[in-house]
């Protein structure tokens, strides 16, 4: 069986807007999903393991939060319980997908359909699963070109060539004027 | 340049023209590819197919969003990268442009200049919100002619060696230059004002092989006799008068082309040669995003200025069409740009209030309206005006009614208002008139 991640972005699109979940709703909604497939669930120590590891823990909370909205407002926990392998480790899943969507924000993944799509992507990923109509090399290339871990080293790199780059031309103006000070000295 | 003139004409802005024309010559085979490329979408009748090439034109431009300092720091905080962008149809979750933000980021919209960009200032006329300065690099500055060529083909005009090309301008002021246009068959560019005593003369001495103007340039070609007939008439897509178009016709049988251009973005789109309100797109060069209620622009050439979703602030919608004229691509009608208004002369004659926008070039749209109480009688509000140029203000701004027709000065009343008094919505509409045109002298478009 695979994901259909269009189809799950147009539920999201077509549900109306809810409050966020508290965290522990939150969490109890994943561990729920874990449970219809006969997975055990991450256990407490395991949730406060995921927290300590993540860099910033306000925005692990969000992520939490939204993982448990999309796999309610969707297929997707329905689709998840149906494909999850029975000797799945819980704890090893949610801890490599916390790593992977690490920058998104809950605003990012309810209102910008690259960054929901990233979010999706990664959870069909982390889970092992297979996106519908495409082959996994097609699926690992769409995940590589929204990978915003990525883009953001990207744009960082990008910005520190343009700092660089202002720099040398300031000390070149600064070194010319320099020189024409200089000049301007000796041949008085 | 203008001390021949009258006291009141003597108003040109100040301008700088380039020389060193030579620099155009090797850009000739980039402005053939560009026509070459223009005229080949034109013919591509298939949609997916033109989508995809259309996208292959994507990289250059998520390249150019990567190196722009405010379009980097825009997507990041919208939570986006250029590489999002892979399709035409991803734009829609792309942030769009307004002049206003331009206005301000002008020096951080630029991808980082290099010397070989040869890139320069301009101040766009203001004419859809305050002045915008837009950085050009050399080929932005030659576009319009590249796309000429591609005009001058489907208006099936031939052009002969060496080809003049004239800017006939009936602004105040009086600006007059030639260069020469290497860039177009090793041509001349003339730029000649009707408002000297020898203009006639001189066109007819030049011999236009292409003739620019506004409307109130080509109502004054119109009222001329024995004048030398060029292989195209271009015009920018302001209101025509049909009167005017019918007058033109008679005396100079030219085919007329009204294009729509703006500073920022080059020429978007030309209207259909054989029929009125439809603007055809300039695809591949841009994109002009079907299915909305206003343009929306998105640059497809490479240039030192990338544009995302650029709001130019005119009307119009999009959409794909097959013309009977034989272009294929993306068309644009119900365009209604720029607060359309029209003034009436004594006469009964509608001049576009568009063509006093210059007057007031030093003054924010939202600052000002004009409106015309009766055909001899208009209202100026101002807000926030100082004393002292209030009185400069309104002699230009007589002196310009009287080159638009008003033979005898119309009665000008002032009013110094509140910004809040002139607040129209999202647009600046400055210009208003409560008189009707009269029948057969309707503007379009509606």
């Amino acid at each position: 069986m695979a994901f259909d991640v269009k189809n799950i972005q147009k539920q999201l699109t077509d549900v109306p807007l809810v409050s966020p979940y508290p965290h522990d709703l939150a969490v109890a909604i994943i561990c729920d999903t874990f449970r219809l497939a006969g997975v055990r669930p991450p256990s407490r120590a395991d949730w406060e393991d995921l927290e300590r590891r993540a860099k910033t823990p306000a925005l692990w909370r969000e992520q939490v939060v939204m993982l448990a909205y999309v796999l309610t407002s969707s297929t997707l926990g329905a689709d998840t319980a149906a494909m999850l392998r029975k000797n799945t480790d819980s704890a090893t899943v949610m801890k490599g997908f916390f790593v992977q969507v690490e920058p998104l924000t809950a605003e990012m993944i309810r209102s910008n359909a690259f960054r929901q799509e990233e979010f999706l992507r990664k959870w069909v990923h982390a889970v092992d699963g297979q996106v519908k109509d495409e082959s996994p090399r097609e699926t690992a290339a769409r995940l590589k070109q929204l990978d915003y871990r990525e883009a953001l080293q990207e744009m960082q790199r990008a910005e520190a060539a343009r700092r660089k780059e202002a720099d040398k031309r300031a000390k070149d103006l600064a070194d010319a004027a320099q020189r024409a000070a200089d000049a301007r000295g000796w041949r008085e | 340049m203008t001390s021949g003139l009258p006291s009141d004409a003597r108003v040109a802005p100040r301008a700088n023209i380039r020389r060193d024309t030579d620099t155009q010559r090797p850009h000739v085979p980039w402005a053939e590819s560009i026509a070459r490329g223009l005229s080949r979408f034109a013919a591509l009748s298939d949609e997916t197919e033109a989508r995809v090439e259309l996208e292959s034109r994507l990289s250059a431009l998520r390249a150019a969003l990567l190196a722009s300092p405010y379009y980097t720091r825009r997507l990041r905080d919208a939570g986006l990268h250029p590489g999002d962008l892979r399709t035409l149809a991803d734009l829609r979750h792309f942030p769009t442009l307004e002049r206003g933000t331009l206005a301000r980021h002008w020096d951080e919209v630029p991808t980082p200049l290099s010397r070989e960009d040869e890139s320069v200032v301009v101040r766009s006329s203001g004419s859809t919100g305050e002045p915008v300065k837009v950085v050009r690099d050399r080929l932005d500055c030659l576009h319009m002619w590249a796309v000429l060529r591609f005009w001058l083909e489907r208006a099936r005009a031939v052009l002969p060696p060496r080809p003049r090309v004239v800017l006939l301008d009936a602004l105040p002021g009086g600006l007059e230059y030639s260069v020469r246009l290497p860039i177009l068959h090793d041509g001349a560019l003339h730029r000649i004002s009707v408002l000297r005593d020898d203009a006639r003369e001189r066109l007819c001495r030049v011999r236009p092989a292409v003739l620019f103007s506004d409307p109130e340039g080509l109502r004054w070609l119109s009222e001329q006799r024995d004048l030398p007939t060029p292989a195209l008439l271009l015009t920018s897509a302001q209101h025509l008068p049909q009167d005017t178009r019918d007058a033109l016709a008679r005396t100079v049988p030219a085919p007329l082309l009204n294009y729509y251009a703006t500073t920022e973005t080059g020429p978007l789109a030309w209207e259909c040669l054989g029929g009125p309100g439809r603007f055809h797109v300039l695809a591949p060069d841009v994109w002009l995003e079907p299915g909305l209620d206003e343009v929306v622009v998105t640059r497809l050439r490479p240039s030192v200025l990338p544009l995302l979703r650029y709001l130019p602030g005119d009307a119009g919608t999009v959409d794909r069409d097959a013309c009977a004229c034989g272009f294929h691509g993306w068309t644009l009608e119900r365009f209604g740009g720029r607060g359309t208004c029209h003034f009436t002369t004594p006469t009964g004659r509608t001049v576009d209030a568009w063509a006093l926008a210059w007057v007031f070039k030093h003054h924010a749209l939202r600052a000002f309206r004009l409106t015309q109480v009766e055909r001899s009688r208009f209202e100026l509000e101002l807000a926030g005006a100082e004393g002292s140029e209030v009185a400069p203000l309104c002699e230009r701004l007589i002196a310009t009614l009287r080159n638009l027709g008003w033979s005898e000065p119309p009665r000008l009343d002032v009013r110094h208002v509140s910004a809040e008094d002139l607040a129209t919505g999202a647009k600046p509409l400055p210009f208003r008139s409560r008189v009707s045109a009269p029948e057969g002298q309707r503007p379009w478009p509606q």
